[in-house]
């Protein structure tokens, strides 16, 4: 039975009949060939990220959720199928951990594969980071970091927007960095293990640490920005800018359903972008210069809201007094007097 | 059971629309190609196996010896051929090809059923303009290189840097390569990067994990077995690699389609005859052109051999389509 299974797995133009043929076999057809599909791709990502030989599937310390997940159903199968995965993991994890990386030969799992796909061009992403300050946010990039990878530099046309999809990954990269900074202080603040921050505060941390998030790159940054200049790119960027405004705000506290929720994001957005263009000229040490006009922008935008505050109250006490200064007049006048 | 019987009723629909059709030079459109795997399937039943030449229906050992012999015979008038019949159009689209493929510096291209070696050429002077745009890149950012500096980058100046690109050509047909040679000799082009091999494009004479690149263009329609020529792109294919088909297709625009089939039947022959002196050829090529499987067919097609993040393009309509998918 595991041979018949490997000699079909080896088989790669009998990729439909894999499911077809294990239906008989297995009491779950479906989940199990999905299970050893999961298995073997946990598998392989392992070893991208290791370069040794994963040991058994069970002593592995990987900790991807499909392999947790493929954990906790083994354990509930019956002894048939449990046998049958152990002596089919075997076969998967020799060829996981063969010479090549392909992602090859699925047995069907269509599903699996688009989540492959998917990753494999974020890792590719991923990997050209450490080539740009080298090449720029290009497609030589991308070549360089497919080629760590082990793939083929040919690998770069699967990106059509060629250096805007490494800038865009780059910066939604960044913003969920950032979010998680943010969930992770907002948990210790419900704790009670942190102080809550006041609002000015908060936002200029959350600026200072997602800009500081572009200072390995601070070199080709004018370039990256050009880039998202592009007008295919742009509904792209203004996405993602909108989104880190957004998550910021959640995170100060935010939740107001009136006017202010644009006014706020609006705020944030300016301070955000012009503090970018500060930075990316600022020669000064650790970027001071930049830091202290953010806490300006910031100072201005708060200043600006007691002072419209300050503007309204005063607004309404003066109207209050043109009220009654009217009605004195109209009293000393004898207009008032009832007829 | 029943499939069987399907397909032998779909097999001897096309034996009569064959009859019917020998007659005119224009064949009725009104029932859909089917791919030589129906009727491989319906052969498998009875034993022998055939396939379409055209619109006759050949076995298939003889379908690679007739193609050879059409290929033998147009070689010398090839490219002359593609101009006038495409009017020129034939160069647009495989600088499209190009455009697309964006080769980087240093990668190995296999250029299957590429004869004349239109592409490969292509190729090279693609590859060729980039270093030269790397080099003077490279110069603008060092304006004032030291003496060292100077006398390495005279020293590598015959070679091609690091990273050489390579571009095999591989065809079946030694009449095709012959004149392909004599071109790239009148070109100028040099020959280190270039290599001409005899292969079968289901059998390649290759080892596994080779190239970087591997493209078809219009070749993969004259293929007996499409598949197997699919699984060994794949098979040469470094993974990673990219797999690149340029091949007639189906029309999308029935306005065009009307135009384009009359164009086709009427025309091609005739300026086959006038031209390279070879009616029945040119009347070939048209015919295999409509038993070619359409842009959404050929897809599942390389999806299933094997490849991923399959797209295509329609070029001219959908005259031509440029179908790319990945080993990954």
């Amino acid at each position: 039975m595991a041979a018949l299974l490997r000699g079909l797995r080896a088989g790669r133009a009998l990729r439909g009949l894999g499911s077809v043929v294990a239906a008989p076999t297995a009491t779950k057809p479906q989940c199990s060939s999905l299970r050893r599909g999961f298995h073997r791709a946990a598998q392989r990502l392992q070893d991208e990220s290791k370069s040794d030989k994963p040991p058994s599937s069970s002593s592995s310390s990987s900790s991807t959720t499909y392999h947790e997940h493929y954990q906790a159903h083994s354990a509930h199968q019956d002894t048939a199928t449990a046998s049958q995965e152990h002596s089919a993991s075997d076969p998967a994890s020799e060829e996981a951990s063969g010479p090549n990386t392909s992602y090859q030969d699925q047995g069907g799992e269509q599903g699996e594969e688009y989540e492959t796909e998917e990753q494999l061009q974020a890792r590719i992403l991923t990997s050209a980071l450490e080539f740009v300050p080298q090449h720029g946010w290009s497609l030589e990039a991308i070549a360089a970091g497919a080629e760590t990878l082990g793939l083929s530099s040919a690998s770069t046309g699967m990106f059509n927007n060629g250096a805007g999809d490494l800038v865009l990954h780059f910066i939604a990269d960044c913003n969920s960095q950032l979010t998680e900074i943010l969930a992770e202080q907002h948990k210790q603040v419900q704790l009670g293990q942190a102080e809550p921050k006041k609002t000015a505060d908060f936002l200029r941390d959350a600026v200072e640490t997602r800009l500081r998030m572009h200072i390995p790159y601070i070199e080709s940054w004018p370039q990256a920005m050009s880039i998202l200049l592009l007008p295919h790119n742009i509904p792209d960027s203004l996405k993602h800018l909108s989104t880190l405004v957004d998550d910021i705000w959640y995170y100060a506290g935010d939740r107001s359903t009136d006017m202010n929720w644009y006014t706020k994001r609006a705020a944030l957005t300016g301070i955000y972008n012009t503090t970018e263009l500060v930075m990316v000229q600022d020669s000064s040490p650790d970027f001071q210069d930049t830091w202290n006009f953010l806490d300006n922008r910031i100072q201005d935008v708060v200043n600006m809201a007691t002072t419209a505050k300050q503007v309204q109250s005063t607004g309404e006490a003066v109207v209050q007094g043109l009220m009654g200064a009217a009605v004195t007049l109209k009293n000393l006048t004898g207009i008032n007097q009832r007829r | 059971m029943a499939a069987s019987v399907r397909l032998l009723l779909r097999l001897s629909h096309r034996n009569i629309n064959v009859a019917a059709a020998g007659g005119s030079a224009r064949p009725g459109c009104c029932w859909g190609p089917t791919g030589p795997s129906s009727c491989r399937c319906f052969s498998d039943a009875t034993g022998d196996r055939s396939t379409h030449f055209g619109f006759e229906t050949v076995p298939e050992t003889e379908k690679a010896k007739r193609v050879y012999k059409v290929f033998e015979n147009v070689a010398q008038k090839y490219d002359v051929m593609n101009d006038a019949m495409s009017l020129g159009i034939h160069r647009v689209w495989k600088d499209m090809l190009l455009r697309a493929m964006h080769p980087q510096p240093g990668v190995r291209l296999l250029d299957v059923a590429g004869g004349t070696g239109d592409i490969a050429f292509r190729f090279l002077e693609y590859v060729q303009s980039q270093q030269e745009r790397q080099k003077r890149r490279a110069a603008r950012s060092t304006q004032t290189p030291s003496w060292q500096d100077i006398s390495t980058n005279y020293s590598t100046e015959d070679e091609d840097g690091p990273q050489e690109s390579k571009a095999v050509v591989c065809d079946i047909n030694k009449e095709m390569l012959k004149v392909g040679k004599q071109k790239a000799d009148s070109m100028g082009i040099s020959a280190a990067g270039l290599s001409w091999v005899v292969g079968d494009a289901e059998e390649l004479p290759f080892d596994d994990d080779q190239f970087d690149i591997y493209t078809i263009a219009f070749g993969i329609r004259n293929v007996t077995h499409i598949d197997q020529a699919l699984q060994e792109a794949l098979r040469v294919l470094k993974p990673g690699g990219r797999f690149m088909c340029l091949e007639f297709s189906k029309v999308t625009n029935p306005v065009l389609a009307r135009l384009y089939d009359t164009y086709s039947f009427q025309m091609i022959p005739v300026l086959g005859e006038v031209i390279a002196g070879d009616w029945k050829s040119y009347q070939y090529l048209v015919e295999s052109i409509r038993k070619f499987p359409d842009q959404e067919e050929f897809k599942g097609m390389i999806e299933d051999a094997g490849f991923y993040c399959v797209h295509y393009h329609n070029l001219t309509g959908g005259v031509v389509a440029l179908h790319s998918g990945f080993k990954l």
